[in-house]
């Protein structure tokens, strides 16, 4: 049985740059997109971090950039982690990860059609939750649409 | 396994009856049956496809976001306090779980303690909210395998949790009674000579449901041994709540994840071993029991206090991010905000149990029989506005 501190050690050794973001208490590690598909295999197999909560994305535009979150709990330190990965809003591309956590198939297809955001390698990459004739990406700030009416600010 | 037929993907049948594959596709007697989006299976509006062969199915291709309502969107564009309401909207069965997740992570978000009174308050109603949503599921379970007593017997105890829930909120689906730092108003009077004779009562009434449906002996031949999936699987697939701990997950947020006053309180998480359909109902039982146990705990240490904490009017929690999360009926429920520091939130996203959950359909559902289908869909025990949010 692997202990929390154990875990903590280990993910500062792997990722020198590990800090908390306000509030959360999860570790969060920034990784180059060709890393991520090691570090979340490395992360499951060595420190049993067995099951991924959710993907999603922020989408950043003041940085140009869309960043896509993976959030990381192991059943057996009972910690969390947080592997974020940055990218180019206009070429958004990162490798999908749904052979080594297979919830991932569903989360990478909601967080492609939602934020534009491509995943290669991909076994099934439809829409899921959009109509097909949709276009652009709801979740992207910047996205307009004729139904989409923004409220009167609240004084 | 993870051979997907690039048949079943690649074309979308039409919306009703069978359709035969092409001739240059089909291998054998393989065709297509669809299913939904309406459907008295599927309890919901949503759609598989299921490639058969005669009466075996081969691949399972589900459709869904039909009542995709794109509600992250909309949070955007509300106030903290705003998107309360809407939380309960996206699982009309287990609302004070998805309230009890949001408010929970936009007072952590503010450094908002709440009072004792509160954190035992959301816990008696969390339970409560749990007994009736795993009553609903029992008495539709039972109408899915043509068993109609027990929805009588199921909807005679979810009525009278209903009604106390009713009468403390106001609302009986869509309560929308916590507030960020406590509760909309405090629990009226009568609430607890009311609540302690149903948890006197109840205990026998959950025995009754369990000899009359899940120890029975028609159940039990078309559940035992159907639609296994297996721990690791399961993890993998991300499924949690009942359907995890069926496969032998001893794993539930209340304890490994503590938040409120769960730590405090005395239970046992009931764990099945095969990880059948019947162990997922069997579960369910189980935890009923416990919630009992738990209803009792929290009445009797109920203290003295306020119903809300001194909360700002105007929400504005600092830049930064949280993930708080419960564990609803179905699973964990989690909220993902992202605050920049202004009055709306930058993101909110929901994790929601039975999207995961249903995402290993394909992989319990393939070689079985077409009539394993119905039993192995209703024990995953799908809300489907949560599947799409």
């Amino acid at each position: 049985m692997r202990s929390a501190e154990d875990t903590q050690d280990a993910l500062r050794k792997r990722f020198p740059g590990i800090d908390a973001r306000p509030v959360d208490p999860a570790p969060s590690v920034t990784v180059p997109p060709d890393a991520l598909r090691g570090d979340l295999a490395f992360l499951r197999d060595e420190l049993a971090f067995d099951f991924l909560v959710f993907v999603t994305a922020l989408d950043r535009p003041a940085d140009g950039v869309v960043e896509v979150v993976y959030r990381l709990f192991s059943h057996e330190s009972r910690t969390s982690v947080v592997v974020r990965v940055r990218l180019p809003r206009d070429r958004a591309l990162v490798p999908t990860v749904s052979d080594i956590f297979r919830t991932a198939e569903w989360h990478e297809r909601e967080t492609a059609e939602m934020f534009g955001v491509q995943f290669a390698g991909h076994p099934d990459p439809r829409r899921l939750l959009l109509p097909d004739n949709l276009d652009g990406y709801p979740l992207r700030k910047d996205f307009t649409h004729p139904n989409l009416i923004r409220l009167p600010e609240v004084p | 396994m993870d051979e997907i037929s690039p048949t079943a993907r690649g074309t979308v049948p039409a919306l009703t009856g069978v359709t035969r594959l092409p001739a240059a596709q089909a291998t054998s007697d393989e065709f297509l049956l669809n299913i939904g989006p309406q459907h008295p299976a599927t309890h919901g509006v949503l759609r598989v496809v299921v490639t058969m062969d005669g009466e075996v199915v081969k691949d399972i291709v589900p459709h869904i976001g039909y009542v995709h309502r794109g509600l992250e969107k909309l949070f955007e564009n509300r106030t903290y306090e705003q998107i309360i309401p809407f939380t309960d909207r996206t699982d009309y069965l287990s609302a004070i779980a998805n309230n009890f997740a949001y408010v929970m992570g936009v007072e952590r978000l503010l450094g908002l303690e709440v009072p004792k009174k509160v954190e035992y308050m959301r816990v008696l109603m969390a339970e409560l909210n749990r007994i009736s949503s795993h009553l609903l599921w029992l008495a539709a379970y039972g109408l899915d395998m043509g068993a109609f007593t027990p929805f009588l017997y199921a909807f005679r105890d979810r009525e009278e949790i209903a009604a106390m829930i009713e009468e403390a909120s106001g609302g009986r689906l869509t309560t929308n009674y916590f507030r960020v730092g406590g509760f909309v108003h405090d629990l009226p009077k009568g609430f607890f000579p009311r609540l302690r004779k149903f948890v006197a009562r109840f205990g026998k009434a959950v025995n009754e449901l369990d000899t009359l449906l899940v120890e029975n002996a028609i159940f039990v031949a078309r559940t035992r041994g159907v639609g296994s999936i297996g721990r690791e699987r399961a993890v993998s697939y991300g499924m949690t709540g009942p359907c995890l701990r069926a496969s032998n997950a001893a794993f539930d947020v209340r304890r490994d994840m503590p938040y409120s006053i769960y730590s405090s309180l005395d239970f046992e998480i009931p764990v099945g071993r095969n990880g059948d359909t019947w162990d997922r109902s069997w579960v369910r039982i189980e935890e009923m029991r416990q919630s009992l146990a738990i209803l009792r705990q929290a009445m009797d240490g109920f203290p003295e206090g306020d119903h809300r904490a001194r909360a700002p009017r105007n929400i504005e929690p600092p830049a930064g991010e949280v993930y708080s999360a419960v564990e609803g009926p179905r699973g964990e429920i989690g909220f993902y905000i992202v605050s920049d520091g202004t009055r709306k939130p930058f993101r909110v996203k929901m994790r929601k149990p039975s999207f995961s959950n249903f995402s290993a359909l394909p992989e319990i559902l393939r070689g079985l029989k077409i009539a394993d289908l119905v039993a192995v869909m209703g024990s995953l025990d799908l809300v489907v506005p949560e599947i799409d949010r």
